[in-house]
């Protein structure tokens, strides 16, 4: 027990000095958070581009609405966004918009918006400029045309101008999510956690399982493995390396976790501090149940623990990383098969398909801690899942022990997947 | 008393026969060479000393006991392939390696500075093991190895790839080591260091023992029936001659084997006047002419 534990130690420290992990352990979380915060920082804060609009108003009476409407929008100074000219219409449209065209090449508009006469009859208005893809920008400007435009139908039938806000006022349909805890407002953040963790929980397999696939044939190409297997069994070897690597990304866990619940925490009143108007706008950061993160390192662990053994497994069977590519091809296959299922899991969590995949010991670490984030399942199937799950891992322990055993001391020639197995027969 | 008893030990690769119905008893205090050409079987027999590999069949006693946990602490291994955890530093290693050998971690920092200022490597203690040149990391490993003060010692090639200098280190210490009591075997293919150290030795060819014993009765048993001759000049005419069985020319020496009941001094005539001879001396044949020839039988 003592020699396992000098292969943990030394597994640990050797992970957890190296500067790949120091900087991946505090910077990413950094990252994260910055990748989520800067573009809403950014969109905020600036207020995007002053335009200068062209409005050729075919009817002559939408322009001085659209405009009012439109100074609203302000820039990050107080000064109006939007500047429109109004340009009278002429009766050759085509001549007009052509040379309205040639002005915004020379740089004097930055588009126009053509509304046509019969616009409150169902006309098609036009908006032209070089740059097109700017959705939220565009949508404003239609958002704002087609308000005006339907008050003025609205008037015309005649109904009281003044409540044609309250009229033509959309639906909004909230989301409601109904769980042990009572019925809760969802703003798409069960959605946003539960990808989140089963990615993180996904990439972090197949991270560390190529840690300890490249621990494996160091020590196999080093020549080390044999000093070490003249003082310990090689199953002990395995297991302190596992062992060790597990701590390694429990500790990655821990400090993650510890930025992440500052971040829920206190990230909200600081996005709110520089830019109070982002608080609105669907960032509440959504309340995760405690026992979702007790699943998760649960599945964590027993996933790990599953996939750790087959890439020692193959680690110890190969002679480099490149010959280790095409017998880690099922591994790799059962680690992503969950995410190309992951869609059709949060439509339909509890169909018979999402229940069997997800009870799949290969499979559960990531659809099962899935299916919690979306619904609790049945307590009897994630029981089953982890109880199936361990039985897996025993019995994966046992056998790739086997062949990492006779692997470990094998040179020359990659052995095929039968060879492999026919170690796992030898004395 | 025997530190290593194999008996009829037999271990398949698959198809491949690496050892095959091997015996052999290497008693306690000895300084013992393995020999034998190339995948003879030497390494997977230490393997199975050290417990490393299982044999297929047959029985491996080390140090009165079949090996279990409590008996590796007391064995100390040189592999032939040598390696160390190359960004680990000098020390880390050296005290890691000690730790799963079972040195108390009070006791290792004062071992291992011992055994550093004998090979001269203090400096060196605070350094990765990737930044030492390969003989260092030789040196290093020989500590790995006898750090734990193990009773059976067992080196894969400690030889190969020192220089003269070092090899002279590594030699005076395994002789200090046997002079302490404790059992060594070393494999080799340098014949003339076996002749110079060994008390016993065993010759494996195609997993099996050929030739076993004390050096001396083994030498013995070939009679003084060889010539060691250096001259200058050239011996080609002696080929054909009728007392000769065979001469192994070096240039400046030669190896020459009488035929049985031949006359040395019939030799020594037909070299006088034609080369000029700095030394004849009748001995036994060396343990490299044993070697080339037990080998080249069993390969017939």
């Amino acid at each position: 027990m003592r020699k396992i534990w000098t292969i943990i130690k030394r597994e640990y420290l050797q992970h957890v000095r190296t500067k790949g992990f120091i900087i991946g352990t505090i910077l990413g979380p950094i990252l994260m958070i910055g990748i989520m915060v800067i573009p809403v920082l950014l969109m905020v804060g600036s207020g995007g581009e002053k335009s200068t609009l062209a409005v050729v108003d075919g009817t002559r009476e939408i322009q001085a609405d659209f405009a009012a409407k439109l100074s609203e929008f302000k820039m990050g100074d107080g000064s109006a966004k939007y500047v429109l000219v109004d340009i009278a219409p002429s009766a050759d449209s085509p001549a007009q918009k052509k040379e309205l065209g040639q002005r915004i090449m020379a740089g004097t508009y930055t588009g126009y918006i053509f509304i046509p006469a019969d616009v409150l009859t169902g006309g098609t208005a036009e908006y032209a400029s070089r740059h097109t893809s700017d959705f939220d920008g565009i949508k404003v400007l239609n958002q704002a045309l087609n308000s005006v435009v339907v008050g003025k139908r609205l008037k015309t039938e005649g109904l009281d101008p003044s409540k044609i806000a309250e009229y033509t006022k959309p639906v909004r349909l909230d989301t409601i999510k109904v769980s042990e805890k009572g019925q809760e407002r969802d703003t798409g953040g069960s959605f946003i956690v539960s990808y989140i963790l089963v990615m993180i929980l996904y990439m972090t397999m197949f991270f560390y399982g190529a840690m300890i696939l490249r621990g494996v044939i160091e020590e196999k190409t080093n020549r080390v493995v044999e000093i070490v297997l003249s003082s310990l069994r090689p199953f002990q070897l395995m297991m302190g390396k596992i062992l060790g690597i597990a701590l390694v990304g429990l500790t990655q866990y821990t400090v993650w976790a510890l930025f992440g619940f500052l971040s829920s925490k206190y990230g909200g009143s600081v996005i709110g501090a520089i830019a109070p108007s982002a608080k609105s706008s669907g960032l509440a950061i959504a309340s995760i149940p405690p026992y979702v993160f007790i699943y998760f390192v649960v599945f964590f662990l027993l996933g790990f623990f599953l996939y750790a053994t087959l890439y020692a497994a193959v680690g110890s069977a190969v002679n480099n990383e490149k010959e280790a590519q095409q017998l880690l091809f099922p591994v790799t296959m059962s680690l992503v098969i969950p995410i190309l299922m992951m869609q059709y899991v949060m439509k339909s969590p509890n169909s018979s398909l999402s229940v069997i995949l997800s009870l799949v010991p290969f499979f559960a670490p990531m659809l099962m801690l899935q299916r919690i984030t979306i619904i609790m399942p049945p307590i009897a199937q994630v029981a089953g899942s982890i109880a199936l799950m361990i039985i897996t891992t025993i019995g994966m322990v046992w056998l790739t022990g086997k062949i990492y055993r006779v692997g470990i001391l094998m040179y020359g020639k990659k052995p095929s997947l039968p060879e492999i197995l026919k170690w796992v027969r030898y004395k | 008393m025997y530190a290593v008893e194999m008996e009829h030990v037999s271990k398949k690769f698959g198809d491949f026969i690496a050892v095959k119905d091997l015996s052999l008893k290497i008693p306690r205090g000895a300084m013992f060479g393995l020999l034998g050409p190339n995948g003879a079987g030497k390494t997977t027999s230490i393997r199975m000393m050290l417990d490393i590999i299982i044999p297929d069949e047959g029985k491996v006693v080390v140090l009165g006991k079949t090996l279990d946990e409590t008996t590796k602490p007391k064995i100390g291994y040189l592999p032939e392939d040598r390696g160390l955890y190359p960004k680990m530093k000098v020390g880390e290693a050296l005290e890691f390696f000690a730790e799963i050998k079972g040195v108390a971690r009070s006791a290792a920092p004062k071992l291992l500075d011992r055994w550093l200022a004998k090979f001269e490597l203090s400096d060196w203690k605070n350094k990765k093991v990737e930044q030492l040149s390969k003989g260092m990391q030789q040196k290093i490993q020989f500590i790995v190895t006898v750090v734990h003060d193990p009773d059976l010692i067992i080196l894969d090639e400690p030889f190969s790839g020192l220089d003269p200098i070092n090899t002279k280190l590594v030699k005076d210490i395994m002789l200090e080591l046997r002079a302490e009591g404790k059992t060594i075997i070393f494999s080799t293919h340098r014949m003339e260091q076996v002749e110079m150290i060994c008390d016993e030795i065993c010759l494996i060819n195609k997993g099996q023992a050929v030739l076993q014993g004390r050096l001396q009765d083994i030498k013995r048993q070939y009679g003084k029936n060889t010539i060691l001759l250096d001259y200058e000049g050239t011996v080609g005419f002696l080929q054909g001659s009728p007392e000769i069985e065979k001469i192994d020319d070096y240039g400046r020496s030669a190896e020459i084997r009488l035929k049985d009941k031949a006359d040395a001094q019939e030799v020594l005539k037909r070299l006088t006047g034609r080369v000029r001879v700095n030394k004849f001396e009748i001995q036994e044949p060396s343990l490299n002419t044993i070697f080339i020839e037990k080998v080249g039988r069993s390969e017939q």
